[in-house]
Order: structure tokens, then C-alpha cells, then sequence
């Protein structure tokens, strides 16, 4: 049977005020973007002992839920999982938007702005991953533009040749990115796995974001999904889960066992803000709380309770990129092994960092311009499928299924 | 023009020209000046080494003459200040002792990983291993100051409202600096404002020379003290030696 794809019909009220809202609050970024360029990054509360700040964790985590979101799209491009099909489109356009985001946010995180478009292609440095990353996001956005011509075109053997390029090519992007928080030269941001365990949780951020996306709106736009598409994706992000604990466990035990590292280790795990958020938000909300919902013999088969992990999941790898950008910052270098600095002029030793209001509009900002033209784009392009389900690419003798409990 | 003059002529003209190229260089090379004006430029390697021992307890006559040489910015504020050399005291772990005064600078690193991280080499090693960044090229990513093991990159968070010397140009807010050793008053032949400075006290602490040469004072420091550098292990060769630490 044909997968049908539709637009939104984009008529209602709630549309254009939904509109509206995104477009206010991309006014509203550029405005204090604008508001940063006058007078200085310092107005984002940034110093010299913190010289990255949210916009930066945020870039790391659209980058993240890009790359998890075009993994969902692989189900169909690469492995051929056809009953995945009809996400294959929102999962493409989903995965480019938030790459741009990515960008956005280090694009405005910038000193010099100005400069950014000329200076990285004309003086590029191989060695650096801050020039290496932009061929990778460029690239897949570029990837992503293609794969989602090919699905809009129907063009099987281009879809499938793109979705693999896309597909490594995301693990690639993602690799990249967690190269800069791992191979750094201060104590919490040296660490082989911090590569592979960014790519692990991008897919268990991507695949959460999905499921909720698909639940939400499907719902909203009257759509049929069956609740087994769903259920699949719930064990998918499972196991996903299962490899984010275990590389978190593996990466917090070296840094304890090793003697040098221990003082770093006992900072991350136990002292500050960011230790409430590693062990309340990633830890709890963001891993113990949807694995016990998902592997739940009752739970983990309705629909809502998925949709409630996932959203936990979202959350959870949010709280898992602050902790990989600020503590690293706020624990000093270790110049003098043994020894403490004590000095007036620059702030020495551990510091604190407190989110700005600038910085929330800017990155309120950056939502803003990816949610506007994601609630375009589903008006304007044929995204959405007019049903998802199982049965329709199955055998009749198959499509006999009395399990599907909470329909959206 | 027959082949053996052709070939005469050509190979004529290919030594002549490469003469020129060598004798040009010759020239160059010794005419550049400076404290150790027998040494070509490329084969200079600027280094420094200080002693602790001679630093003079509260004296900042260094912090301030290199504030006002090369307009570092000052904003009253810890998070933003500037310090392209900056003194703090070492206090060991766990004590109350008063711990020892420190002058922490930029190392300019042999291995600069400042550089190496920089996307648009806007931050790179000199010739004379000077580590320097172009501020007219840096995009204010701030990847070197992660970068840098040292807490020794600052960034121009704001204006700089000061401009006390107007022979040097001060930065606009958005790009990163450090210490860059003086290089515009190496080349003059003169010593950077913090060794002059230091002398002006009569302590003597900063050394400033070439460790290419061997018999500059820097070299003779470093070889008859035991000298440390800071995190030598990081494998980063900083070019700033401590006597004393």
C-alpha cells in the first residue's frame, strides 16, 4: 500500500498565533544578540574563568538531538524498516533545522560575528576540531537537503545510498563535537569516550525527541499511528539509555580511581549546582526513571507513559550537556599538582557561573527561528504522513492486532 | 644561438640568480639588530626565565608597567580583568601556610595548544617563538583560552576604556589576547616593560634573551640553576623557566 504524505492544512488561529509566538521570540534573540555585539560578551555573564556559556551547551545539544533525530530516518533509508517510513521526512527536516540551530547558537556565541563567515574558510586550520566541525555540520546539513529530495522525490536508490552517507555521517558530526569537550587540556574535559558517549546520548535525545514529535503531532493533526511503531521506539531508546549509563558509569570510575583525577572526580560528582543536575536530572530523571518506565511490563507498553519517559529523556540529556560544558570550566587547570593558587587579579581556584537573562533570550531566540520554519515547513512541504501504521506494509495474515491500547 | 651557448647562458644566469637569493638573505640576516644582533632572526628563540627568589614581596611594578605598555584592559572587575602577567601566591593543599609569590604569564609554548585549537590561525608561533594572535583575524571563539593548561588567554569581554600608551594599539571587545612577550619592543632592541621595569626596582627577577644562544643570560640562568617550568609533563615546552618555584 502507498504511504500518502500531506501538509497541514496551516488555517486555524492557533496556527498563526503559534507563528507568531516563534517569531516573537527570534525577534527577541536578535534584539539581545544585537544588545551583545554593542556592548560585549560580558552582558551573557561569561568571564574569563567561564568563557562558554549556555548558547555553546545548547549547540551541543540541537547538535545531539540532530544527529539522534536523522538516525530515526535511517530505520527506513538504511535498514529498510518500511513501517518507519512515514517519519523518514519529518525526521530528515527535523535533523536539518536543529543542525542550524546548532550553528545559530555558535554563530551568536561569537566575538566576531562579523568575521566568522570569511576568516574559517580562508585561514582553515586541520588541527583544530573547531574548523574540522563546521565541514561536518556543513556537510550534513547539506546531506540532509539532498536526503529529503530524494524521500520528497521517491528516489529509492538515491535515498538509500544519501541515508547511509547520512547516517555515518551523523555519527561523525556528533563524534566531532564531543571531541572538543574530550580532548581539552583541563582535568574534566579529557576523556577518549567522551566521543562515543556524546553519539550515544544524541540517539537517546533523538529518538525521545521523535517519539515525541510523532505522538504529539499525530495527535494534533488527527492522524493514525499505531501504537506498535511507538512501542519499538520505546525499546529502541532503551537500549540507548542502557549505553549512555554504561558509559557515564565507565567514564565517572576511571576519574575516581585514578589518584590524580579523584579530587576532579569527587568536584564532579558531589559539589554544586552541576552535581544536582548530574545526579537529579541526568541520572534520575533523565535515566533511572524512563528505564524503569520503559522495561515496565505495563508502562512500558502505553503509549502516554513512553511519550512521559522520553520527554524525561530530552530533559535528562539537556542536564547531561551542562554538566559536560560548565564543570570542566568551573574547575580550574592543574598547574600546581598539590598546590593551591590563591590571587586577586583573576578569579583563581573553583568558580561559580549563574545563567544570564541575556543569554536565556538568545537561545530563546535561536528556538524561535528552527520552531518557526518547522511549523512552516509543515505547512509548506508534505512531511507528515496521512496515516503510520503497521498493517499496511504487512501481510493481511499479520495485521491482525488487538494490542493497541492507548490510540492517539 | 647555438645549444652550448644556450646552455651556457641559462646556466650562467641560474647561478647569478641563486648568488643574489643567498647574498640578499646574508644581508638580511645580519642587519637586523637588536640585544643579540649577531643572531639571524629565524634562528632566534626568545625565552624567560624568572627567580622567584629575587621577586620582591608586594612589588606589581611589572603588572603595571605591563598594563600600560600594551593598554590591558582594566575594568575594576576579577571576571573580566585582563593580566598578561599577573601574580598569585602557591599555597599547598591543605595548609595554612602563606605559600610562595608567583608571577604567572603566558608560557609561549613550543607546542602551543592555543594554537593548535585556534580555526582560523589567528593565534601562532612566531619564527622566534613568540606565541601571538592577530587580532585583526581572531573570531572570539575563545577555544584557546580552553585550550590553554596555563589560565594565561584572556578574552576582550568589554571595551577597554583605557589607552595609555598610544605607540601600541589596544583591542576591541570580542577578540582574545596574552602576553606577547614585548615582541614590539624585542624588535626595537629594547627589553619588554615588565624586565625593564623589574630592574627600575632594583630586584633583577626577569630575564628575558634567546635559549638558541648559548651564551645569553638566559641560557647561563637556566643551566647553572635549577630551573622548573610549569606542567612540563603536558608536553606543551614552555619557554618560560622558574628559578625558585
Amino acid at each position: 500500500m502507498e504511504i500518502k504524505f500531506e501538509s497541514i492544512e496551516g488555517r486555524s488561529r492557533s496556527y498563526y498565533l503559534l507563528l507568531s509566538v516563534l517569531a516573537a521570540m527570534a525577534v527577541a534573540g536578535g534584539l539581545a544578540t544585537w544588545y551583545v555585539i554593542e556592548k560585549g560578551i560580558w552582558v551573557t555573564g561569561m568571564t574569563n574563568r567561564i568563557p562558554w556559556g549556555i548558547q555553546i551547551t545548547l549547540a551541543v545539544y540541537y547538535i545531539g538531538l540532530s544527529a539522534g533525530s536523522l538516525v530515526i530516518s535511517g530505520l527506513y533509508g538504511v535498514f529498510g524498516k518500511l513501517e518507519y517510513k512515514p517519519f523518514a521526512r519529518l525526521a530528515v527536516f527535523v535533523a536539518m533545522l536543529f543542525l542550524i540551530a546548532g550553528l545559530l547558537s555558535i554563530l551568536t556565541d561569537q566575538g566576531r560575528m562579523d568575521r566568522v563567515f570569511v576568516e574559517p574558510f580562508v585561514h582553515f586550520n586541520l588541527q583544530s576540531m573547531f574548523s574540522i566541525n563546521p565541514l561536518l555540520y556543513n556537510g550534513h546539513i547539506l546531506i540532509c537537503v539532498i536526503y529529503l529530495w530524494a524521500l520528497f522525490k521517491e528516489k529509492k536508490a538515491l535515498t538509500k545510498v544519501v541515508a547511509t552517507l547520512a547516517f555515518g555521517w551523523a555519527f561523525c558530526v556528533h563524534s566531532g563535537t564531543g571531541a572538543i569537550f574530550g580532548f581539552g587540556a583541563r582535568v574534566l574535559y579529557e576523556s577518549p569516550l567522551l566521543p562515543a558517549s556524546f553519539v550515544a546520548a544524541a540517539m537517546a535525545s533523538g529518538t525521545a525527541l521523535m517519539i515525541v514529535m510523532i505522538v504529539g503531532l499525530f495527535k494534533v493533526t488527527k492522524r493514525h499511528v499505531d501504537d506498535a511503531l511507538i512501542l519499538w521506539l520505546g525499546k529502541f531508546l532503551a537500549v540507548c539509555l542502557l549505553v549512555v549509563v554504561y558509559f557515564l558509569a565507565a567514564e565517572n570510575a576511571y576519574r575516581a580511581y585514578v589518584v590524580e583525577l579523584r579530587d576532579a572526580a569527587i568536584y564532579f560528582l558531589f559539589e554544586g549546582f552541576h552535581a544536582w543536575l548530574f545526579w537529579g536530572g541526568l541520572i534520575f530523571a533523565g535515566c533511572c526513571l524512563p528505564l524503569l518506565i520503559l522495561f515496565h511490563g505495563r508502562l512500558g507498553k502505553s503509549i502516554r507513559w513512553i511519550v512521559f519517559a522520553s520527554l524525561l529523556v530530552v530533559f535528562g540529556v539537556l542536564c547531561e550537556r551542562y554538566v559536560i560544558v560548565f564543570p570542566g570550566l568551573t574547575h580550574p587547570p592543574d598547574m600546581f599538582p598539590g598546590m593551591e593558587i590563591v590571587g586577586a587579579g583573576l578569579q583563581e581556584g573553583v568558580v561559580d557561573y549563574t545563567i544570564s537573562i541575556v543569554e536565556i533570550v538568545q537561545a530563546l531566540g535561536v528556538f524561535g527561528v528552527i520552531g518557526f520554519f518547522f511549523v512552516w515547513g509543515l505547512k509548506a512541504f508534505e512531511l507528515l504522513p496521512t496515516e503510520a501504521r503497521v498493517l499496511a506494509l504487512r501481510a493481511p495474515a499479520e495485521s491482525a492486532n488487538p494490542e493497541s491500547g492507548a490510540g492517539v | 644561438m647555438d645549444r652550448r651557448d644556450f646552455l651556457k647562458t641559462a646556466g650562467g644566469s641560474v647561478l647569478a640568480g641563486t648568488s643574489c637569493v643567498y647574498a640578499f638573505r646574508f644581508l638580511i640576516a645580519s642587519d637586523s639588530g637588536g640585544p643579540t644582533a649577531e643572531t639571524p632572526t629565524s634562528c632566534r628563540r626568545w625565552g624567560m626565565v624568572i627567580n622567584l627568589d629575587k621577586c620582591l614581596e608586594d612589588c606589581t611594578a611589572c603588572l603595571s608597567a605591563c598594563r600600560n605598555e600594551n593598554n590591558v584592559a582594566h575594568h575594576g572587575d576579577a571576571r573580566w580583568d585582563i593580566h598578561w602577567i599577573r601574580k598569585v601566591r602557591l599555597v599547598k593543599k591543605h595548609t595554612e601556610n602563606l605559600g610562595k609569590q608567583v608571577l604567572l604569564m603566558c608560557n609561549h609554548c613550543d607546542n602551543p595548544p592555543c594554537a593548535q585549537v585556534c580555526p582560523v590561525q589567528a593565534t601562532y608561533k612566531r619564527d622566534d617563538g613568540i606565541v601571538i594572535v592577530d587580532h585583526h583575524r581572531c573570531i572570539g571563539c575563545r577555544y584557546c583560552m580552553i585550550a590553554c593548561p596555563y589560565n594565561a588567554r584572556f578574552f576582550n569581554f568589554r571595551e577597554n576604556e583605557d589607552w595609555p600608551n598610544r605607540d601600541f594599539p589596544k583591542r576591541s571587545h570580542g577578540v582574545a589576547e596574552a602576553c606577547t612577550l614585548c615582541a614590539h619592543r624585542l624588535e626595537r632592541g629594547l627589553k619588554p616593560a615588565c624586565v625593564d621595569a623589574c630592574e627600575a626596582q632594583g630586584a633583577g627577577a626577569l630575564t628575558v634573551g634567546n635559549l638558541n644562544d648559548a651564551g645569553s643570560e638566559v641560557s647561563q640562568l637556566i643551566a647553572r640553576n635549577p630551573v622548573k617550568r610549569i606542567r612540563e609533563d603536558l608536553g606543551t615546552e614552555p619557554k618560560i623557566y622558574y628559578i625558585g618555584l
